[in-house]
């Protein structure tokens, strides 16, 4: 059995030895030997071929993933805040720079839409829309929806598709990152607008990932605080204060501001004063906040309830005419001169008030607003009154104006403006209903003129403490006021100068009361369809 | 030239055969351990990247949804989020829905409405809310009760968030860690190690 075993062994290994040397001798020749040898070779190469596919597979789509997909999916965000940012911008024109906004955009009723931007060294898509959906019922100011895409176009390759691999039955980034690899799948879903209207197949030349945000863009009124000076502040004298309350709580109660336990009392501590310049010297109290830009006002040396921050600068920028064209205008009176009464023939509203274009406002003139009245009965009246020169122009004349209930005058006027604090009647005490508004000295060009410098005196004669309520946006107007009237309102104004004992309450409904000034975002959504 | 003659010589000797043999198995062996080897460290990378992958979608959902958010809210063991944000789109049983069931999946128009702290936007009278949290080897999200699994792994993703109130803004802080399954002895450093951080701030004006 053994020898057996040991021939056999011999003899196969004696043949194989003699099919190596044939082997070897004449490679030309092949045998089933060298076949097999072959097939190794070829099965090897595929199963390591096999293997280097997985794994290249698996390297090209987490690259795809990682490189291409994570970063177009925040590219596509980014796009579509540059398209928000751009939209902003152009709504903010509409105060700034009413003759140049939405330029190059289509409007279509109340929608703007602005031509599709390429940014970045991506190539990235931004486009938007502003259309306007509501007008504030009281200031009749507008808000504005700001729609706006971004697209990113996707490197790589699209047959590798998406890492959806997590758990069977689940999906993974295809939730997330909805990529448009053949066809625009918001526009076949939901439509181009996204309201289920006019959907339709739009094929896309490169894979791209498209991301949508909503901002909504609200007015920002110019009475957010009592006093705010865009160059330097003096006042209000030692014994003076600024204190606040609100309207809608009741009458104005001097005593609820030094009253913690009085439920009010949260509103009476919002007198806030801004400057925006180092030159700030503050007298008498201040019952709410103190900001300056680079100041150096303390608690030590002032008597201030708030918070004291040097370091908040501002932007004021000039006062332009708002457009009229929604305005009702009514042609007479153009001048005031004596007693004048002005009676509009209807009510109207804060986005459509009766309107008045005064050429001559006279130092006696006497100026009174009545409420339209309708079937007998007196109503709530919107009233615009341009002014095109001063109202009064020394410091002795005494132009009055007077605003009965149910009136909501706003004054603007092109010049200065000079008079006796107590000359201002504005009968039902809310500082809302009479607003007066300085319009920006300019150039012909319409830039602003350095050399002209608007002026606001106010004085209280004989040492009266009558005062006024009544609201002041005046940015390039120098603002001076003396005496020790009491003053329910706000102003606005460049250089502010108060010499007496002056009592100013801030009406905290002042916060979203008179025109626009400028928009601020107030809400942002990504519709993540 | 004479292997013919030599037959005897030309065969191994049971010595040699039992070498060879024993080289082959060890070489066998080697070959074969090195493949199992090969297999489970492929197969760990592999886990290992898809893991990555899951961690930056957990941070990119996070992110998402904290920056349309109106607030944030963390639990105590920082591993569960909830986020409340405005209702943008018309759900199913949302009233509109109901008056016009054609309206679901559309988007709101906003409204204003005069508050104590000024006026505010709202899309539909109510709010969405939004809970990440983790389920055995699972990372969910759930809008209004409808469950989404946002990642699963066999190497323990934990997500850790903390969220800052400011005056009138908020921030979430994350962090996403995981075990990869190669670690040596499950060390706290291995897991560090795989951490990813992110900061999303709120762009709406934080409400509550």
């Amino acid at each position: 059995m053994e020898q057996r075993f040991f021939r056999l062994l011999t003899f196969e290994t004696n043949g194989a030895v003699k099919g190596l040397v044939r082997w070897s001798m004449k490679m030309g020749k092949s045998s089933k030997k060298s076949g097999n040898v072959l097939l190794c070779a070829l099965c090897t190469i595929l199963i390591v071929s096999a293997i280097a596919g997985t794994v290249l597979i698996n390297c090209t789509t987490r690259y795809n993933v990682a490189s291409s997909q994570v970063q177009s999916w925040k590219a596509a965000l980014q796009a579509a805040e540059a398209g928000g940012d751009i939209a902003y911008a152009e709504l903010r024109k509409t105060i700034l720079d009413p003759s140049n906004a939405f330029s190059g955009w289509t409007s279509s009723g109340l929608v703007h839409t602005s031509p599709v931007t390429t940014l970045g060294s991506a190539n990235l898509k931004a486009s938007s829309a502003v259309d306007l959906f509501y007008n504030d019922a009281v200031t009749g100011n507008p808000w504005y929806r700001i729609r706006s895409k971004g697209v990113a176009p996707m490197l790589g390759l699209r047959r590798t598709g998406m890492d959806d691999r997590m758990i069977s039955g689940a999906r993974g980034d295809s939730l997330l990152r909805k990529i448009d690899f053949n066809y625009d799948h918001f526009i076949s879903a939901y439509g181009p607008n996204g309201d289920g209207i006019g959907k339709a197949l739009v094929a896309v030349s490169n894979a791209q990932l498209a991301r949508r945000i909503e901002l909504i863009a609200a007015p920002i009124t110019p009475f957010e605080a009592a006093i705010k000076a865009g160059g330097t502040f003096y006042g209000l004298g030692s014994a003076a204060f600024v204190d606040s309350y609100r309207s809608n709580n009741g009458a104005y109660d001097s005593t609820v501001k030094n009253n913690p336990s009085d439920w009010r009392y949260p509103d009476s501590q919002s007198g806030t004063v801004e400057i925006n310049t180092a030159v700030a010297t503050i007298l008498g109290s201040i019952f709410g906040n103190v900001y300056t830009n680079g100041g150096t006002v303390t608690k030590k040396t002032t008597s201030i309830s708030g918070i004291i921050d040097n370091n908040v600068p501002f932007d004021l920028p000039p006062f332009k005419m708002p457009s009229t064209s929604t305005w009702n205008y009514v042609a007479s009176p153009s001048e005031v001169t004596g007693n004048t009464t002005i009676t509009p023939p209807v009510g109207g509203s804060a986005a459509s008030p009766s309107y008045y274009l005064i050429s001559s406002f006279a130092n006696n003139g006497n100026l009174t607003v009545n409420p339209a009245i309708i079937g007998g009965v007196a109503q709530e009246t919107y009233v615009a009154i341009h002014v095109t020169g001063d109202i009064g122009n020394n410091t002795s004349s005494q132009p009055t104006i007077t605003v009965p209930a149910q009136v909501h005058l706003q004054v603007y006027f092109d010049g200065n403006f000079q008079t006796k604090a107590q000359n201002i009647v504005n009968t039902s005490g809310y500082a809302g209903n009479l607003q007066f508004y300085a319009i920006s000295p300019t150039l012909p060009n319409g830039a602003p003129d350095p050399s002209v410098q608007q002026t606001i005196n106010l004085n209280s004669g004989g040492g009266s403490t009558a005062g006024f309520a009544a609201v002041f946006y005046a940015p390039s107007a120098n603002f001076t006021i003396n005496g020790g009237p009491d003053i329910v309102g706000a102003i606005v104004c460049k250089n502010f100068y108060a010499n007496g004992n002056v009592h100013w309450h801030y009406d905290r409904a002042l916060d979203t009361m008179g025109d626009v000034v400028d928009y601020r975002i107030a809400s942002y959504v990504e519709d993540i369809r | 030239m004479r292997l013919g003659h030599s037959r005897k010589k030309c065969g191994f000797t049971l010595t040699e055969l039992m070498i060879a043999t024993g080289t082959g198995g060890v070489v066998l062996a080697a070959i074969m351990a090195s493949s199992i080897a090969l297999q489970k460290t492929l197969n760990a990378i592999d886990n290992y990247f898809a893991t990555q992958m899951q961690q930056i979608r957990i941070i990119d959902y996070l992110n998402r949804d904290v920056k349309r958010a109106l607030a944030v809210t963390t639990s105590v063991d920082l591993q569960s989020v909830t986020i409340t944000l405005p209702s943008y789109l018309i759900q199913a049983g949302d009233p509109e829905a109901i008056a016009n069931p054609s309206l679901v999946g559309t988007a709101r128009t906003p409204t204003i409405s005069n508050t104590s702290s000024g006026p505010q936007v709202n899309y539909g009278a109510s709010t969405s809310t939004i809970i990440y949290s983790i389920s055995g080897m699972s990372i969910l999200r759930t809008e209004n009760g409808s469950v989404t699994m946002v990642a699963s792994s066999t190497d323990q993703l934990v997500p850790q968030t903390t969220d800052v109130e400011l005056a009138n803004t908020e921030y979430a802080r994350t962090s996403v860690t995981f075990q990869p399954i190669f670690t040596s002895g499950n060390l706290a450093a291995e897991r560090n190690g795989t951490t990813l951080f992110s900061t999303a701030y709120l762009r709406n004006k934080r409400r509550g």
